[in-house]
């Protein structure tokens, strides 16, 4: 499982972060999205799903 | 004006249903029932004299709300109801609220760090836990009964958000006032002006002390980035985002906290599933926003001609996203108008959905989550003191829920760490 991010279209919600916080933050100065971990070992698959679901302004994909 | 639906939709022209809390205190106007059947984007007339489509299906709403290359902000959230709002007139400098792409990027990213980000609001949740128990000790103080909503959630919110922004709690009637102004139906364009230049003019003069001293707040961080911003920012646009995060930061979140623990004790089982499980909290506060939030409904403008659940819609029309109704939607939600401390709420739009998507919803959550642990935890015995029937409605206001929840109690237990 691969996470890409369109960061052009980042709303800086923290939405992401706060659901899978182990993959994902908010830049402390530019407030965009930050992915730590490009590609998440599987048994995170559904907490990261459900962050990239979180995400109101579609920044988020999934590959697998 | 025809109130009559039973034409096909959106072929007359129908009042804007309006909250009906008498009839129904936890759900939007029963009309909508039949609207989401038969006429899911209809003609409306608002109180302002705009007219405009209504949407009330999940998936249309949805659909509308994530795309904001077709549908627009600029008119404002909520010129269907506002006297003192006008969708035409020009944006003024740093009302974000009604920009679009880019230049509306550049605010929510500035502010999004204070606001948003897990590090500030582990920061923020002792300031929270802090003020719940002061004002849960406060009504063991004084005594039952209380109004949970002024007595309580009113103070809470306050005292958070401006603890947030850096905003002395002595100094809470300036943004106070300023948001009766500004969500009043009836108030006309001198009344807002009037109601919100003196948190201005306290704003700017704290904006220019905090660039000299600054402190551990949000105001002083945004401050010290401004310059850095690109474009930098102005004082006037520093002053509107800090006035929006502190006049949408209370009301919003106290309304919900009261409406919600209403709905709660309303329904004594729920209340004790929570009281018994304290870990179905956080899942409880998504459930109060699904059903409460976004009472008022929020306005777009399409850009192009196109299409709304396959009714045309013509460029510079005025769309209205019912989002209670939307929330209400039995396609999206079985038995939605149930309250469910357990329910499965992902996709819910109490919060809105798209790039508008509620700036404060992490901050909402945060203060909702402690308050709502707190009175489970230190009040259990926590229980309605009039019949629903008797509990009063605000009217006249975009923040719609109760305007008094009348509670008593057996006993309130120690805050943890204080002795009995
Ligand atoms: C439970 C409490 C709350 C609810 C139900 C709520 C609901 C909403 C909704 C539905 C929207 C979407 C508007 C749109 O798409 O045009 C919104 C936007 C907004 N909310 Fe909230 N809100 C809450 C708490 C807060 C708090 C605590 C703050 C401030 C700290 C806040 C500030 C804002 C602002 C500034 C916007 C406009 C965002 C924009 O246009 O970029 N809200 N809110």
């Amino acid at each position: 499982m691969r996470v890409r991010a369109d960061t052009a279209l980042c709303v800086s919600t923290g939405s992401c972060a706060l659901t899978a916080p182990e993959v994902f933050d908010l830049g402390e100065d530019d407030g965009v999205v930050v992915v730590l971990v490009e590609s998440p070992p599987d048994e995170q698959r559904e907490t990261v799903g459900r962050a990239v679901r979180a995400c109101p302004a579609g920044v988020l994909s999934l590959a697998p | 004006m025809n109130r009559h639906t039973d034409t096909p939709a959106g072929t007359e022209l129908l009042d804007l249903p309006m909250p009906e809390p008498r009839t129904c205190p936890f759900g939007p106007a029963p009309v909508y029932d039949r609207l989401r059947a038969e006429a899911p984007v209809t003609r409306v007339a608002c109180p302002t004299g705009l007219t405009a489509w209504l949407v009330s299906r999940y998936a249309d709403v949805r659909d509308v709300l994530g795309d904001a290359e077709r549908f627009s902000s600029r008119p404002g959230q909520v010129v269907h109801l506002m006297a003192h709002a006008d969708p035409e007139r020009p944006i003024g400098e740093g009302e974000f609220t009604r920009m679009d792409g880019p230049e509306y990027q550049r605010f929510r990213r500035h502010m999004g760090p204070e606001i948003s980000s897990p590090r500030r609001l582990a920061k923020l949740r002792p300031l929270v836990r802090a003020v719940v128990d002061e004002r849960i000790g406060a009504l063991a103080a004084a005594g039952p009964p209380a109004d949970l909503y002024q007595d309580f959630a009113i103070p809470v919110t306050t005292a958070s958000i401006g603890g947030l922004v850096g905003v002395p709690y002595a100094d809470r009637d300036l943004f106070h006032t300023a948001a009766s102004g500004v969500f009043s139906d009836v108030t006309d364009q001198v009344q807002l002006a009037a109601a919100v230049r003196p948190l201005q003019g306290y704003l700017f003069e704290l904006v220019r002390r905090r660039r000299v001293e600054p402190e551990d707040d949000a105001l002083s961080r945004m401050v010290a980035r401004a310059p850095s911003a690109e474009p930098p920012f102005s004082d006037v646009e520093l002053v509107a985002m800090s006035a929006v995060m502190l006049v949408a930061g209370f009301d919003s979140t106290a309304t919900a906290l009261a409406h919600g623990v209403l709905a709660l004790l309303n329904d004594p089982g729920q209340w004790a599933r929570l009281r018994d499980d304290p870990s179905l909290v956080p899942g409880t506060v998504e459930e109060m926003v699904r059903l409460f939030g976004g009472g008022a409904g929020i306005v777009r403008e399409a850009t192009v001609d196109t299409e709304i659940g396959g009714r045309p819609v013509a460029k510079g029309d005025y769309v209205i996203l019912a989002i209670q109704s939307a929330n209400h939607d039995p396609e999206a939600f079985p038995d939605p108008g149930r309250l469910d401390v357990a329910r499965d709420t992902e996709g819910h739009l109490g919060f809105g959905h798209g790039t508008h998507q509620c700036f404060g919803q992490q901050t909402a959550r945060l203060e909702l989550t402690v308050a709502l642990e707190a009175l489970v935890r230190r009040v259990p015995s926590l229980r309605l003191a009039a019949p629903l029937a008797d509990v009063p409605f605000k009217t006249g206001t975009s923040v719609v829920g109760p305007e008094r929840v009348p509670v008593t109690w057996d006993e309130i237990l120690p805050a943890e760490g204080e002795g009995p």
